[in-house]
């Protein structure tokens, strides 16, 4: 089966189970999953009965599908993703972004947790994503393209929505919530960064870095669908801070973080 | 391609038996420039599909040709069409067709390409010598066995493209008016165009242009002991804080725009190089 074939086998599956077409996807990171808890007359699909989604290799990680509705608007919600570290091919990583475009959804809420760089982050921050760099040296689109999904040179000069962008902004000072703008670097991890590394991240023009968000933004860029992208900034990666992680704080910090990316996602998703 | 040896002696054979004499200079000739071919005398044209161990294509309708005969006085073995790595060939297959030109005895590698600048100095249209690269791909044609018969484990990357010829392909565009600006060329994998912060990343590192493709062929080819020349036609302006957009259809037109240009500079430099 090929992927145009596997995209619709999986998107036929997911649509017989819904009432209604999901219009916003939403790619929730560690820690971010409660949000789906919030959506109302939900449907929950769980991965593993999902024709052609890969099997989740991580415990702890709900992995589920949750589509119902969020703030008067249709979502269909991703609790834990799929990670390149796992060892899944990037198709297999992007494959849920193909199903959700097949489904109806225009536009894509990308969140992940990830270091700070920037030294005028502070752990608990959000960061608006402006821009990304792929520092995996893989892409998945490279192999045969479907011109049906999209075209062979995508560009991706202007990924993230300028509009959606601003929206984010203004949610956040109507919140009262302290958000910052910056690039996402993509390293694979699955180990962090060493503090070499952070320098040679941020000398390379990083404000974050993390392991997931940029192979679905490609594919969604590429699927022609409007991305926002959230960093939680849970913690400085190695070396910014003269002082050692400390466990309790990042956990501290997480839950305070949780409760505000919730709101936030629910403020921007009443703009949009 | 179990053996690559064994690959590189079928696919030569294979060719000799219909090619009588030796081409001397390889041309891989990048998107806009595949006409080039078209002016080779008494060629001798083979498809890929038909050539024994080429890479079959991931795209349907793609043309590929390898054209054998006589330009500007040299005898020459042409691509029209290459592979890249984002089309999901290993850097192996991409860069066999390099193995077969030196099997058949090819001497010289003059490659060619379409690419974004990312330095100011550059403009659509100008043609760029590459002077020097970088490998951005993340990957390299010569991980694995190595064969001592095709050259060294190690082989020095520190003055890839030849002096003499760099010179030659300044001193063409002297006497036929036509710019040459030269610079660094970075290799990325695509297929998708870089984002405004890899522009950024790209030029601060040290690159003058940013491209899908070249590399992995200029380090095969330096592997195997060919004196190269690479050229760049400049499509875009692919200038991080300046750029709007990017699109294929653009880079295809400039490409062909500069087309005639870019042949002038290429047949000047077949006539006049010393073998």
């Amino acid at each position: 089966m090929n992927l145009i074939e596997k995209i619709k086998e999986t998107s036929e599956y997911i649509n017989k189970r819904l009432s209604v077409t999901p219009r916003i996807g939403i790619i929730l990171g560690s820690g971010l999953g409660p949000l789906a808890d919030e959506v109302s007359n939900a449907t929950i699909i769980k991965y593993d009965e999902i024709p052609n989604f890969p099997t989740s290799t991580v415990q702890g990680h709900k992995g589920q599908l949750v589509i119902g509705t969020l703030e008067g608007k249709n979502v269909i919600a991703m609790q834990g993703r799929f990670h390149y570290y796992e060892g899944y091919a990037l198709e297999q990583v992007t494959f849920p972004v193909r199903v959700m475009k097949s489904l109806g959804v225009d536009t894509v809420i990308i969140t992940n947790a990830a270091g700070g760089v920037n030294k005028d982050f502070v752990p608990g921050d959000l960061m608006v994503i402006t821009d990304h760099i792929n520092f995996t040296f893989n892409n998945p689109l490279i192999g045969a393209n479907f011109d049906e999904l999209g075209p062979r040179f995508p560009d991706m000069s202007h990924a993230y929505d300028e509009s959606l962008i601003n929206i984010a902004i203004e949610s956040a000072k109507k919140l009262n919530l302290n958000i910052k703008q910056g690039v996402y670097m993509w390293n694979s991890g699955p180990t962090y960064e060493t503090p070499a590394e952070v320098r040679m991240a941020s000398f390379l023009g990083a404000d974050a870095v993390g392991m997931s968000t940029v192979p679905e933004v490609i594919t969604a860029v590429h699927g022609n669908m409007k991305v926002l992208g959230i960093s939680c900034i849970t913690n400085m990666a190695a070396g910014i801070l003269d002082q050692p992680l400390d466990h309790s704080e990042v956990i501290e910090t997480s839950e305070r973080v949780k409760n505000d990316f919730i709101s936030l996602i629910k403020e921007i998703l009443k703009h949009m | 391609m179990n053996n690559l040896l064994n690959a590189i002696n079928e696919t030569c054979s294979y060719i000799r038996e219909k090619v009588s004499f030796k081409p001397e200079i390889g041309l891989i000739l990048g998107s806009g420039l595949g006409t080039l071919a078209d002016e080779i005398k008494n060629p001798v044209v083979f498809d890929y599909k038909d050539i024994p161990n080429f890479p079959t294509s991931t795209v349907e309708g793609h043309e590929g040709k390898l054209v054998i005969g006589e330009l500007e006085g040299k005898k020459v073995v042409a691509m029209q069409g290459r592979f890249h790595y984002y089309e999901g060939y290993s850097l192996q297959e991409v860069t066999f067709p390099v193995r077969v030109m030196k099997a058949l005895g090819v001497e010289i590698l003059l490659v060619t390409n379409a690419c974004g600048a990312l330095s100011k100095e550059l403009y659509p249209g100008a043609l760029m010598v590459i002077e020097d690269h970088i490998n951005f791909i993340g990957d390299n044609p010569l991980i694995g066995k190595n064969y001592d018969e095709l050259g060294p484990r190690f082989p020095d990357m520190s003055s890839a493209y030849d002096k003499e010829l760099i010179k030659l392909a300044e001193n063409v565009g002297k006497k036929l008016s036509i710019e040459i600006k030269k610079g660094v060329y970075a290799a990325i994998s695509g297929p998708n165009y870089c984002s405004r912060a890899e522009l950024r990343m790209l030029r601060k590192i040290g690159g003058d242009t940013v491209g899908m493709s070249t590399v992995p062929e200029v380090i095969v080819a330096r592997h195997a002991g060919l004196r190269v020349l690479g050229i760049s036609c400049v499509t875009d302006m692919a200038i991080a804080d300046e750029m709007v957009s990017i699109s294929h259809e653009e880079v295809v037109k400039v490409a062909n725009e500069t087309r005639p240009k870019f042949i002038r500079l290429v047949k000047g430099i077949l006539n006049e190089v010393k073998l």
